[in-house]
């Protein structure tokens, strides 16, 4: 964008060195829409080079490296690449998040559209109030808190659900000692976690529905199922991608959760991507393996979001 | 694990600090002129001449006395208090290695067994033998109250890198009640593992349909204190371990006279994993079987709270813990008289397995003489004695024997804490857990396979040889750790 | 919420219905309520369960059944939370922290959501799609490179450390954009006409047009960095400076001899305040989303 003034053209005001600007014309009002764009965009933008994107180039140049903090970083090619592809640690990790992504977002985007339905039905405003309180409140405790307390809960011996599980005759369920229940323990938590959230976002959608749509509807006699995937799901779809694209990013990044409440186990199944990359960076210094699992995961979760978004063409619908 | 306490909490008020230690160096201005002790911080330069700032990785709360002792005779020194926590080892160390990345150096930490050899070993710790040496006639008295095993720990190469102040062999804590309740005796010191699964099995009930309402026996998953114990008293270990040479400095100038500090060398080295050794089949079989018996629970990763929960709620009669559980069962409400401690129980032999942790000198720091002053005078007596460590409560077991007295445990029990210090002094070849440069990725491996073996996802066997490999691989991208490049 | 826009509609009865399908409907409609209290109640029970055992003495933490009404509670648990850690100041860190990161975020995000839903310039799309990348960039992948940073900053163990590198916010921009989407352009064209200028749409018409969008991420920026531990366990190691995750972790005690009951203390002790901003805050938001005149 030149800074200098040019000469007043089509402006039949007063004399102004920005008229280029400021003159009443589509291109004039084009101009000021952009540089508006770019004043509004400046501070995401120089903050998120700062802190994020230089960041993770820095992090790209790392996994090209043997780096263990102490001594100076060692170049050694795409070494770490080709060593994560027979670690099995580290496959274990990426399979394991794909695991826990694929049930823990479609159960969330699940649960919340049918919960979000259901407080959108008939019922007393106090009842309402309720049920919409309790979904919400878990989203008030950490991962961490989290991670504790449901912890102690899922306890197999002493733990309060095995406990009524077994009033209902019930055996004691290993919630966290066997690879695939603690990969449930893991999943469950985190919709206790997020299912709120993802709640309120379809109570949003559902409430920005047109009227005139749903009373067409019922002119034309639309209801039960036929009704929901032909009215209501096409018209939350900008809802449901979005909850979908920050839930599978939010899923990947998961951490406090599985850390805390299993480490990982038992064995590794439930540690995930970024648990490995935390570990091998952190825990064992190997700050250039870490970064090489860093850059893959990132590349993972890009490819499937602009998958997500390339599909969505299809079945997203904007009123 | 073992003794280092990153994490304990209870801190007070910083700014009322500040108005304590300006009173503290107020009355220090106005004293008699203390015999300060021989530092090399002030070697050449007068005493406050120049305000000398040390970084410590610290507990404040718990260091705050000490720190105060030491600024009234040291008011040329101040300090900055680095609280570093985590909920294990590894994310301890994770994160002083994140401050070292980021340039934010420290003057001086505070690390357990686990992490004494990554640090020496990455030479982020400086040797101390020439400070050692130097100051040999105010150490004397510090070395002949402390069990050389403890020190040999702390030696890698030949050099020594700490002064230990706490440590925690793994013994065995019975609850008192739970066995009177199952009609068997309390276990005495030359009980053997027979023993031990007798009273295991007499100890566990079961309800009706068969499932376990009081355990035997339990325990966590980790290195130290997990089934390491069990590794060591079938006279194996994880890693092969070999005795560096050197130490001859150390040995003949402040154990000349002790017998059990004889023949020790510069530290020790764990040269190659062993994972699979038959006698470690065999530990993890005979743990694995408890499991399936329901004398035991399903194995968890991780703290030991819910392990501290069963014992105190009359769930479970016995498990491995250190001197530190002394205090953590007295603040969960448990009297003295209700739990006593014991030593492992004899399998081919008694050799116990512990951590001792001590501050260590950052090398890159720049105030190494006043760090050496201050870890000097931390693992003096009177220090010691202050040290919110152990005082009020015990909550890791000094290193100095002469600390060790009924005074200490009266309150809180065991009635049989002699065990601490004995299974040093009964058995010299007690050692610490096998903890390489490597130990960060070890521990995760061993943790990670002995799930699998207690899980009944793999047999003990294949657990142990999956461990093996997976500690070869770890062995073969790290190879001369033992060499000492300058 | 009105029921014109209930997605379950009644059979009309206006239009004939049988009364038996009226009946199905109606006892449908209780059985789902039903179930709906169920699952609240599940949903709530790890709360009770965790204020319950605050209030028990640690020996008794583990009784099988769980108690959950507490007849002689026990309030050292309290007590021992303020020994062990400077609770107020680390609840007061964690509103000032995220107080700022909230109205920060709200700033930057509502301003580059708007030039990315409304706003045409070159390289919008290519711009857009960079930032939706830095989106997907796990925080532990440059923890590192943003830790020199802040230390060359001078700001390490400070609470600028959690504040700044918060405010740019990719996610935020994004949840922006799509309500900005939303918003029909006939409002931008009237508002043309009317002779409004650029940021005068913004400001005037489009923004008042998101204040849904505005309470869900404000909502969600209030929790996200209140709960947040990552950061807050690299960047600070002052305990004076800790936030609440970090004070809430201290009381579990290394080795665990912290005990049950006082940690559960400490947890439910700092949930009262987002009890409390939340109890007003739901509203706010809730309203939001109803007055959002988002319509087709």
């Amino acid at each position: 964008m030149s800074s200098t003034a040019t000469t007043n053209q089509g402006a039949h005001k007063s004399p102004n060195p920005f008229s280029w600007l400021t003159e009443n014309t589509l291109h004039g009002m084009a101009r000021r829409k952009a540089l508006l764009g770019y004043l509004f965009l400046a501070p995401t933008i120089l903050g998120i080079l700062i802190f994020t994107a230089g960041p993770v180039i820095f992090s790209f140049v790392l996994s090209l490296f043997r780096w263990n903090v102490f001594s100076p970083p060692e170049w050694i090619g795409a070494v770490n690449y080709t060593r994560m592809f027979t670690d099995s640690r580290a496959l274990t990790g990426f399979w394991n998040s794909f695991v826990f992504v694929l049930f823990a977002v479609a159960l969330q985007v699940a649960l919340g559209l049918l919960l979000a339905m259901i407080l959108q039905t008939r019922m007393p405003m106090w009842l309402r109030y309720t049920y919409r309180t309790s979904f919400l409140l878990p989203m008030l405790m950490s991962g961490a808190a989290t991670a504790i307390v449901l912890g102690y809960m899922l306890h197999k011996e002493f733990g309060a659900v095995n406990y009524y599980l077994g009033l209902l005759g019930i055996p004691q369920i290993p919630w966290l000692t066997q690879p695939g229940w603690a990969m449930v323990s893991v999943i469950m938590s985190y919709l206790w976690l997020a299912t709120g959230f993802t709640m309120i976002l379809f109570i949003g959608g559902l409430n920005n529905i047109s009227a005139e749509i749903l009373d067409a509807a019922d002119v034309d006699g639309a209801q039960g199922l036929t009704r929901f995937w032909h009215i209501t799901l096409p018209l939350v779809s900008p809802t449901l991608l979005f909850a979908a694209v920050t839930g599978v990013i939010g899923g990947l990044q998961v951490f406090d959760l599985p850390y805390i409440m299993t480490r990982g186990g038992p064995g590794d199944s439930t540690r995930t991507a970024v648990m490995v990359m935390y570990e091998s960076a952190f825990k064992n210094m190997e700050i250039g393996y870490g970064s090489t699992i860093a850059v893959v995961l990132f590349l993972i979760i890009l490819a499937v979001t602009a998958g997500q978004f390339g599909l969505s063409k299809r079945w997203v619908f904007y009123q | 694990m073992s003794t280092q306490q990153p994490n304990r909490l209870s801190r007070r008020d910083f700014l009322r600090w500040s108005g304590a230690t300006a009173a503290v160096l107020a009355v220090a201005a106005c004293a008699p002129s203390t015999p300060a002790p021989q530092s090399g911080a002030d070697a050449g330069a007068a005493p406050s001449a120049e305000k000398i700032v040390l970084r410590m990785q610290v507990n404040p709360e718990q260091e705050k006395p000490v720190v105060d002792m030491y600024r009234a005779i040291n008011p040329n020194v101040d300090f900055e208090f680095v609280s570093v926590t985590g909920i294990d080892h590894e994310e301890v160390a994770a994160k002083i290695l994140t401050l070292v990345a980021s340039g934010q150096a420290l003057d001086l930490g505070y690390a357990a067994t686990e992490a004494t050899q990554l640090y020496a070993g990455q030479k982020l710790a400086a040797p101390i033998d020439e400070w050692v040496k130097r100051d040999a006639a105010e150490l004397q008295e510090y070395f002949a109250d402390v069990h050389p095993s403890l020190i040999q720990a702390m030696m890698w190469e030949g050099s020594l890198y700490q002064l230990p102040i706490d440590f925690n062999a793994a013994n065995m804590y019975y609850n008192v009640a739970v066995l009177q309740e199952a009609g068997v005796e309390a276990p005495k010191t030359d009980w053997t593992k027979d023993d031990f699964y007798n009273i295991a099995k007499a100890a566990t009930k079961k309800n009706a349909s068969g499932a376990t309402e009081t355990y035997g026996y339990a325990w966590t998953n980790r290195l130290w204190g997990g089934w390491m114990p069990w590794i060591f008293v079938n006279d194996s270990n994880l890693l092969v371990e070999e005795e560096a040479p050197g130490g001859e400095w150390l040995w003949g100038q402040f154990y000349a006279d002790d017998p059990a500090a004889q023949g020790r060398g510069g530290g020790w080295r764990w040269t190659a994993p062993k994972a699979n050794d038959p006698a470690n089949v065999e530990a993890l079989e005979f743990l694995v079987q408890l499991h399936e018996e329901g004398i035991t629970p399903a194995i968890e990763l991780g703290g030991g709270d819910t392990l501290q929960g069963f014992f105190t709620t009359g769930k479970l009669a016995m498990t491995p813990a250190g001197g530190f559980w002394a205090g953590g069962l007295n603040n969960a409400g448990m009297p003295n008289g209700s739990f006593d401690v014991q030593l492992m129980p004899k399998w081919k032999n008694q050799r116990h397995q512990f951590g001792t942790a001590g501050q260590w000198i950052f090398a890159d720091g720049k105030n190494k003489d006043a760090a050496w002053d201050y870890m000097k005078f931390r693992i003096s007596k009177d220090a010691m004695m202050a040290n919110g460590m152990f005082n009020p409560v015990t909550l890791t077991t000094p290193t100095r024997r002469s600390m060790l007295t009924a005074e200490r445990f009266a309150e809180t029990g065991p009635a049989n804490w002699q065990v601490f210090y004995a299974t040093l002094d009964d058995h010299p070849d007690t050692a610490p857990i096998p903890a390489p440069p490597v130990s960060n990725p070890m521990t995760a491996t061993f943790v990670a396979y002995t799930s699998r073996a207690m899980n009944g996802e793999m047999t003990p066997q294949a657990a142990l040889d999956g461990m093996q490999k997976d500690l070869e691989d770890l062995y073969a991208r790290t190879p001369n750790m033992y060499t000492r490049s300058s | 919420m009105q029921s014109t826009t209930t997605p379950f509609a009644p059979p009309r009865r206006s239009a004939g219905a049988a009364t038996g399908d009226y009946l199905r409907y109606r006892l449908g409609r209780w059985l789902v309520l039903l179930a709906t209290a169920c699952f609240a109640v599940i949903v709530v029970a790890p709360f009770a369960w965790t204020v319950s055992t605050s209030m028990r003495l640690p020996m008794e933490s583990f009784s099988v059944p769980p108690q959950w009404i507490v007849l002689n509670p026990d309030w050292s648990n309290y007590a021992r939370v303020f020994e062990r850690i400077p609770f107020f100041r680390q609840i007061l860190n964690s509103f000032i922290v995220t107080i700022a990161v909230v109205i920060g975020q709200l700033f930057t995000a509502s301003l580059a959501g708007y030039a990315f839903a409304r706003l045409e310039f070159p390289g919008r799309n290519l711009l857009f799609w960079l930032i939706m990348a830095t989106m997907m960039i796990p925080l532990q992948a440059t923890i590192i490179p943003v830790f020199v940073i802040i230390s060359r900053l001078g700001l390490a163990n400070t609470l600028w450390a959690l504040i700044i590198p918060a405010l740019p916010t990719a996610f935020g921009a994004f949840l922006m954009r799509q309500y900005f989407l939303g918003v029909p352009k006939d409002f931008e064209e009237a508002a043309v006409i009317d002779g409004a200028n650029q940021l005068q749409i913004f400001g005037r018409v489009y923004l008042p047009l998101v204040t849904p969008a505005l309470a869900v991420l404000a909502m969600l920026v209030f929790n996200g960095t209140w709960n947040d531990f990552f950061r807050p366990l690299i960047f600070i190691n002052d305990p004076y400076l800790f936030t609440i995750p970090l004070g809430l972790n201290d009381l579990k005690g290394y080795m665990a001899t912290g005990s049950i009951s006082v940690v559960l203390a400490g947890v439910t002790m700092s949930l009262i305040p987002v009890v409390i901003v939340y109890i007003f805050g739901q509203r706010y938001l809730i309203e939001g989303i109803m007055m959002g005149g988002v319509k087709g």
